[in-house]
């Protein structure tokens, strides 16, 4: 069955985007993640334009992560002082970077600049978890017992100014890093269509060494603020968000997810995340791929008309 | 009594006949001219003449919409083609979309990663066109016919916009590879079409054509262009036009999208956020 999408211009077949959409919600459901950095490469390969797969997923991620942090919250596991000053850095980069999306687009170089973050991004997280996993795996086989987290020393971040304290968190910190974390976060989620969990989650447990159980809810919380305000800026500027896409996606990940989560049950973390890690490289590894390979067509046309 | 009235009625009656017949003079007396300034010697049967119309004016785009095939027929009139396969006559059938620019670019391989390097834009492609012929273009009609009405993807005028500086320093080489290119990639895009034989007769004077719009058809009015050729001469040109529009739920979001973005995108969001809730309320629920 056909549908023609208002947006991206296009007659799609529904049942290959809902099929994706459940692809992606049982990935991500199974690791707990966003789902992001898979759908909007995928948007991209099957010929959805990559700025309207960038905005499109925005609206996704907030379908995607309302009701994950509306559960976080009723078990207290949001840091709002935290998550507001996350906040309101990643609404500042996500305003930034919609006006990067919309000068690229006119430069011509977007879907290159989104490879391109994607091969770094990807690469740097995806080698990490993979480091991680295997290294936890490791001591696991040997008997070893796994260490928490490692008291850091940081002393520069403590003689920054303007501190704060964060009750939930137990933290008496400057609010510069978090709101620079917030502000990277809105950043790459305006251009790459992603939530920024990848970067936030690690960002706020190795960096600002935020308890790990209220770093998953108080990200949440910020998602779904700055892509919110991603996708009405997407809308607004680039014309990008394609609601019907949207809705496709949206009810194929909402099952898919929760086939995931009940799949993500039965392995162990470290297991997971191993195949995680080798997730994101994969997809990192399809994204250089599209930039080193000889394209068999070197011309491309665009259309011009932004905004009709 | 009587007789007067009738009297005046039939001077009445007179004067309007005479009047009439000297209206009527001139105006047949103009017809022969009206049709032969370009007279070689003509036969007196008149010039021959093409009609054509389409099966479809117009062309919804719904959601459902994946394409669709119109049909372009027509007749010569006063022709002299003795049977249908005689080949006195060619036609040549055009229908062109709006014109729009375009923005071709290359990639070249700089340290290892193919990125966009150059770029020329294009003022006035039409962003859809379809050619079907009774033969291949070049026994029909002489170059500079074709170039003159456009006809043929090599004969498409496009025109390039200037770059920044203002100055034309482009090599017409380069400009050609682009232009190449936007021809070869709308070919690929199922958006120029070309089909040599697509015009078949189905009577001594009438012809038809299907002409194929596919399901990423740009949206905008059709112009479709007709020429009749006779021995290598374009003879005659009709022009109809098919309109193309966006109905129901799928104009209503594109109007909305692009009307009021802002209401827009706060819709999306509203539509994200209760997708959101709605399938934990149910997962919920099932879970109980």
């Amino acid at each position: 069955m056909n549908f023609y999408l208002p947006i991206a211009e296009m007659s799609v077949n529904i049942f290959v985007f809902l099929g994706m959409g459940a692809a992606v919600g049982f990935l991500s459901g199974m690791f707990g993640v966003g789902g992001g950095f898979l759908m909007t490469p995928l948007l991209i390969f099957s010929g959805i334009p990559a700025a309207v797969a960038v905005g499109t997923e925005a609206a996704q991620i907030v379908a995607s992560s309302v009701s994950g942090a509306i559960a976080q919250w009723q078990r207290r596991n949001v840091d709002f002082k935290m998550g507001t000053v996350l906040l309101v850095g990643g609404i500042g980069g996500s305003v930034v970077g919609v006006q990067a999306v919309k000068l690229l687009r006119e430069a011509g170089q977007f879907d290159f600049a989104v490879s391109m973050l994607y091969v770094t991004f990807l690469g740097i997280v995806g080698t990490l978890m993979m480091i991680e996993s295997l290294n936890t795996i490791r001591k696991a086989r040997a008997g070893e017992r796994t260490s928490g987290r490692r008291p850091g020393q940081h002393s520069w971040m403590h003689r920054l100014p303007l501190k704060m304290r964060f009750h939930r968190s137990k933290l008496y910190i400057s609010a510069i890093p978090p709101l620079l974390i917030g502000c990277l976060v809105g950043f790459l989620a305006a251009i790459m269509g992603v939530g920024g969990g990848f970067i936030m989650v690690p960002a706020m447990i190795y960096l600002l060494r935020v308890p790990t159980n209220v770093v998953v809810g108080t990200s949440l919380f910020q998602i779904v603020f700055v892509t919110a305000m991603t996708t009405i800026l997407h809308a607004t500027q680039n014309y990008t968000v394609d609601v019907v896409l949207a809705l496709l996606l949206m009810i194929g990940g909402v099952i898919g997810a929760q086939l995931g989560a009940v799949a993500g049950a039965k392995l162990q973390g470290e297991q997971l995340r191993f195949l995680l890690a080798g997730l994101v490289l994969l997809v990192c590894a399809r994204m250089a791929y599209g930039l080193i390979a000889t394209p068999d067509e070197p011309f491309s046309i665009t259309r011009m008309a932004v905004g009709h | 009594m009587r007789g007067i009235v009738a009297r005046t009625l039939m001077r009445v009656c007179v004067a309007c006949a005479v009047g009439l017949v000297c209206l009527a003079v001139p105006a047949t007396a103009q017809t022969p001219a009206n049709v032969s300034p370009t007279s070689e010697p003509q036969p007196a049967v008149g010039l021959e003449a093409v009609e054509a119309d389409v099966s479809t004016r117009s062309v919804a785009i719904t959601s459902s919409f994946t394409g669709v095939e119109i049909v372009v027929f027509g007749a010569i009139e006063n022709a002299r083609q003795p049977a249908v396969d005689e080949g006195t006559y060619d036609i040549v059938i055009v229908v062109s979309g709006v014109r729009q620019q375009l923005t071709t670019r290359r990639k070249t391989n700089r340290a290892g990663i193919w990125v966009n390097t150059d770029a020329v834009t294009f003022e006035n492609v039409p962003s859809y066109y379809a050619i079907s012929t009774t033969r291949p273009l070049d026994e029909i009609a002489e170059p500079d016919v074709l170039l003159r009405n456009d006809i043929g993807f090599s004969r498409i005028s496009m025109r390039a916009a200037p770059e920044g500086d203002g100055e034309e320093k482009r090599p017409t080489a380069k400009l050609q590879e682009f232009r190449d290119a936007v021809v070869r990639l709308k070919q690929r895009e199922g958006l120029y079409l070309n089909n040599e034989y697509g015009v078949v007769y189905v009577g001594r004077t009438l012809f038809r054509a299907t002409i194929d719009l596919p399901a990423n058809v740009p949206v905008g009015p059709l112009n479709a262009r007709i020429f009749l050729f006779r021995d290598r001469d374009l003879v005659d040109t009709f022009q109809t036009r098919v309109n193309l529009e966006r109905r129901g739920l799928e104009r209503y979001l594109h109007n909305f999208a692009f009307g009021l973005p802002l209401l827009y995108g706060i819709f999306c969001v509203l539509v994200a956020v209760l997708a959101g809730l709605t399938a934990s309320a149910v997962v919920a629920r099932i879970r109980r």
